[in-house]
C-alpha cells in the first residue's frame, strides 16, 4: 500500500472516532444546557404560582384555570420534595402530546397542604438539538470528503519531489559519468534526502573507481612477473646440458605459471561481470557456435571416445561473443572432462532453453554449491572457477542456470 | 629484421632482447615512452614490440605517433591487461597483433615474425625452407616441389616451428599456441605428440629431412638442419 493510503487511512480513522466522540459530548452537553435552562423557567413559573396562590387567598386553582401546565392538588402527606422530571406536555393549541419537562413541589396555603406540578413544553429545545446533530454531521461528511481530497491530490504533489529522487536512484548506474543530481525541492527533508544520496552516490562512485582501478593494476602487476617465470623458463630450456629430471621439473613449473595466470584472469572476469564492466554486444546465432564448439572438442572427444547427439534449431541472442565463448567452454569441457569413457554429450536447443546433458557418474552433485567459487571436484585439474563464470555470465544477460540429476545422466540447462 | 623493444620490466625486456637476437636480427630496446619516441623518430624499425603500461606514459601514445608520422613499423602489443576494450582500441589504432602476458618468447617470436611477414611482403607471400616452401595464402605445403597435405594444427605447428628454429620449445608453449585457453593443460600433451608424429611423417614421406627432435619429452626443437 502506498504511503498516502497509509496515511488517508489512519486520518480518516481518527477523525472519525475524534468527531463521533466529539458529537457523543457535544449532545449531552447541549442536552444538559437545554435541561437547566428549562428547569429555571419552571423554577421562575413556579414562584410565580405560589405568590399567585398566596396572594389569592388560597384559591391556588384559578392560576391556571385550564389547568394545562399548572396543576394544584390537596395533599395529607406533609413533606415532599421539590423535583423536576421528564414528562409528556399536552399541546393544547395543537392538541397534541409533546415532550415535556414538569416540577413538582409542596406548596402550603392556610390549612391546606397542595401539591403543585406545573409542565412546559420540551419540544423547542428537541428541535434545537437535532438541529444541531445535523450540522454536526454535515461538517463531519464534509470534513472527510475535504481530507480524502487533500490527501489523494495535494500529498501526491507533495511526494512528487520524492518520486523524482526514486526514479534517479533507479537509473542510477555505477558505471556511468553521469552523477545523481536531484531536483532541488522547497521541503527540506526531500532537500536533505536529495544531499545525503549525493553524498553517498559519490562515495559509492569513487570506491567503485578504486576498486576498479586496483584490479587492474593488480592485474598487471601479477602478470608481469609471472611473465618474467615463463620467458626465463623459456630462455632456461635452450641449455643444452639439462637433464631428463630437470627438464621434468621445468614442465611443472610451466603448468602452474599456466594455471596462476588462468586463475588470475578468471577472477578478474568475474570481478568485471560482478561489477557490470563488460558491455559491449552483439547478435549471435547460438546454433553456429555450438556447431563450431563441438568441432573444437572433437580432438578431445575422440581421445576419449566420446560421442555428440545434438538437436539445434535456430536461436539468437544478444551477447558478448566474448563471454558466451567463455560460457560454453566451461560448459563443455565439464561435459567432457566429467564423463565416463565411451559417453555420450547430448546437447539440445531451442528457442527457450539450451541443455548440455553428459553421462558420468553415478551420483548427483550438490546442485547450489557447484556454482560456488572454488568449489571443485576432488581430482578436477581446473581452477575452480568454471561454473561461477557461467552462473556470472548467465545472470549478466538475465538467464537462468540449473542442474539436474538423473541416475547417471548431468545435465545444465540455461534458460534464456 | 630490426625489432624495437619498448617494455619497462627488465627482466621481460632483456628475455625478449636474447630471444630474438638470432639469425640476423638487430633487437633494441628501451623501458619507458619518452627514449621510445626518441629512438622512433630517429631510426626505422621494421617491428615494434609494444608494452601498453609505460612509467611515464600509455604505450598508446606510441601508435598515435606511428600514424601522424606515417610511418610503416609492424607493431606488436604486449600487455598486461587481457581486457577486450583494450585489445580493440590497440587494434583500432594501428597495432598489428596483441599478446597478453604471460607469454612464451616461442608464441612472441611466432607472432612477430606473422606480422612482419604480413607487412613486408604483402601479396606473394611464400616461405621458404630449404626444401620445404609454403604458400601463406593458400595454406598449402610443398616438400620438394611434391604437395603435402597437413591438417590445420600441423599446418600451424610447422610455422610455429620455423619461426622459432633453432629453440627448444616447452609442450606447454605449443599446447597455448594450438589450443589457447580451452583446454587443460594435461589433455593437450598427448594431442601435440600425435600432432607431431604425422608432420614429421608427412614430411619424410616427402623426402623432407627429419628436423624434428624431442628434448625427453618436455618439448621440441626444430633443428635448421
Amino acid at each position: 500500500m502506498k504511503l498516502s493510503e497509509h496515511y488517508t487511512r489512519t486520518s480518516v480513522y481518527i477523525t472519525i472516532t475524534v468527531l463521533v466522540i466529539g458529537a457523543v459530548i457535544y449532545y449531552f452537553a447541549i442536552d444538559y444546557i437545554g435541561r437547566q435552562q428549562l428547569d429555571r423557567g419552571l423554577q421562575q413559573q413556579l414562584t410565580e404560582a405560589e405568590e399567585y396562590a398566596r396572594s389569592n387567598n388560597g384559591n391556588p386553582q384559578q392560576y391556571d384555570l385550564d389547568q394545562d401546565h399548572a396543576v394544584f392538588v390537596k395533599t395529607n402527606e406533609h413533606l415532599l420534595k421539590k423535583r423536576f422530571f421528564d414528562t409528556t406536555y399536552f399541546n393544547p393549541k395543537e392538541q397534541r402530546k409533546e415532550a415535556g419537562r414538569a416540577v413538582e413541589d409542596f406548596v402550603k396555603l392556610k390549612d391546606h397542604n397542595y401539591r403543585v406540578v406545573i409542565t412546559i413544553s420540551r419540544a423547542g429545545q428537541k428541535d434545537l438539538i437535532e438541529l444541531i446533530s445535523i450540522i454536526t454531521l454535515t461538517l463531519l461528511a464534509g470534513l472527510l470528503a475535504v481530507l480524502f481530497i487533500t490527501n489523494k491530490y495535494l500529498l501526491n504533489g507533495l511526494w512528487k519531489p520524492f518520486q523524482l529522487t526514486l526514479k534517479e536512484i533507479k537509473q542510477f548506474n555505477i558505471a556511468d559519468v553521469d552523477q545523481f543530481k536531484g531536483k532541488p525541492s522547497k521541503v527540506d527533508e526531500f532537500t536533505e534526502l536529495n544531499e545525503a544520496i549525493k553524498e553517498m552516490s559519490l562515495r559509492v562512485t569513487h570506491d567503485y573507481l578504486n576498486l576498479k582501478q586496483f584490479t587492474e593494476n593488480a592485474s598487471h602487476e601479477m602478470m608481469t612477473p609471472l611473465a618474467v617465470v615463463t620467458t626465463k623458463l623459456d630462455t632456461l630450456i635452450q641449455d643444452e646440458t639439462l637433464s631428463a629430471e630437470q627438464l621434468a621439473q621445468i614442465t611443472d613449473i610451466y603448468s602452474s605459471v599456466n594455471k596462476s595466470s588462468r586463475l588470475n584472469q578468471s577472477l578478474l572476469l568475474l570481478a568485471k561481470l560482478e561489477n557490470k564492466l563488460i558491455t559491449e554486444e552483439g547478435p549471435i546465432g547460438l546454433e553456429t557456435i555450438l556447431t563450431e564448439k563441438m568441432l573444437q572438442f572433437q580432438e578431445l572427444m575422440q581421445n576419449r571416445e566420446l560421442s555428440f547427439q545434438y538437436n539445434l534449431q535456430p536461436k539468437q541472442i544478444l551477447a558478448s561473443k566474448y563471454l558466451v565463448d567463455i560460457l560454453l567452454n566451461n560448459l563443455f569441457s565439464n561435459a567432457i572432462r566429467h564423463n565416463n569413457p565411451g559417453g555420450v554429450i547430448v546437447i539440445e536447443l531451442n528457442s527457450v532453453q539450451l541443455s548440455i546433458k553428459n553421462t558420468g557418474a553415478a551420483n548427483a552433485l550438490n546442485g547450489h554449491q557447484i556454482f560456488e567459487r572454488f568449489q571443485k571436484g576432488k581430482d578436477s585439474q581446473g581452477t575452480g572457477l568454471g561454473l561461477a563464470l557461467v552462473k556470472n555470465i548467465c545472470r549478466l544477460y538475465h538467464y537462468t542456470i540449473q542442474y539436474q540429476y538423473e541416475p547417471g545422466w548431468h545435465t545444465f540447462v540455461v534458460t534464456f | 629484421m630490426k625489432i624495437l623493444v619498448i617494455e619497462d620490466e627488465q627482466a621481460l625486456r632483456e628475455n625478449i632482447t636474447s630471444y630474438l637476437n638470432v639469425d640476423g636480427n638487430i633487437c633494441e630496446s628501451c623501458s619507458a615512452l619518452t627514449p621510445a619516441l626518441q629512438k622512433l623518430s630517429d631510426y626505422d624499425y621494421d617491428c615494434v614490440l609494444l608494452d601498453i603500461g609505460l612509467p611515464d606514459g600509455d604505450g598508446f601514445s606510441v601508435l598515435e605517433y606511428l600514424s601522424t608520422q606515417q610511418k610503416n613499423e609492424a607493431v606488436l602489443i604486449i600487455s598486461a591487461r587481457n581486457s577486450l576494450d583494450d585489445k580493440l582500441k590497440g587494434l583500432n589504432v594501428g597495432a598489428d597483433d596483441y599478446l597478453t602476458k604471460p607469454f612464451h618468447l616461442a608464441e612472441l617470436k611466432a607472432r612477430l615474425t606473422a606480422v612482419y611477414r604480413r607487412k613486408a611482403f604483402n601479396t606473394s607471400n611464400k616461405l621458404v625452407f630449404n626444401e620445404i616452401a609454403i604458400d601463406m595464402q593458400g595454406r598449402t605445403v610443398e616438400v620438394n616441389q611434391t604437395p603435402i597435405i597437413l591438417t590445420r594444427k600441423e599446418y600451424d605447428m610447422l610455422l610455429y616451428f620455423i619461426a622459432n628454429k633453432g629453440k627448444v620449445i616447452s609442450k606447454n608453449a605449443i599446447a597455448e599456441h594450438l589450443w589457447g585457453d580451452e583446454m587443460d593443460m594435461y589433455d593437450s600433451f598427448d594431442f601435440i605428440y600425435t600432432h607431431i608424429k604425422n608432420l614429421r611423417r608427412k614430411i619424410l614421406d616427402a623426402g623432407g629431412k627429419d628436423y624434428l627432435t624431442s628434448k625427453y619429452g618436455m618439448g621440441y626443437k626444430f633443428t635448421e638442419g
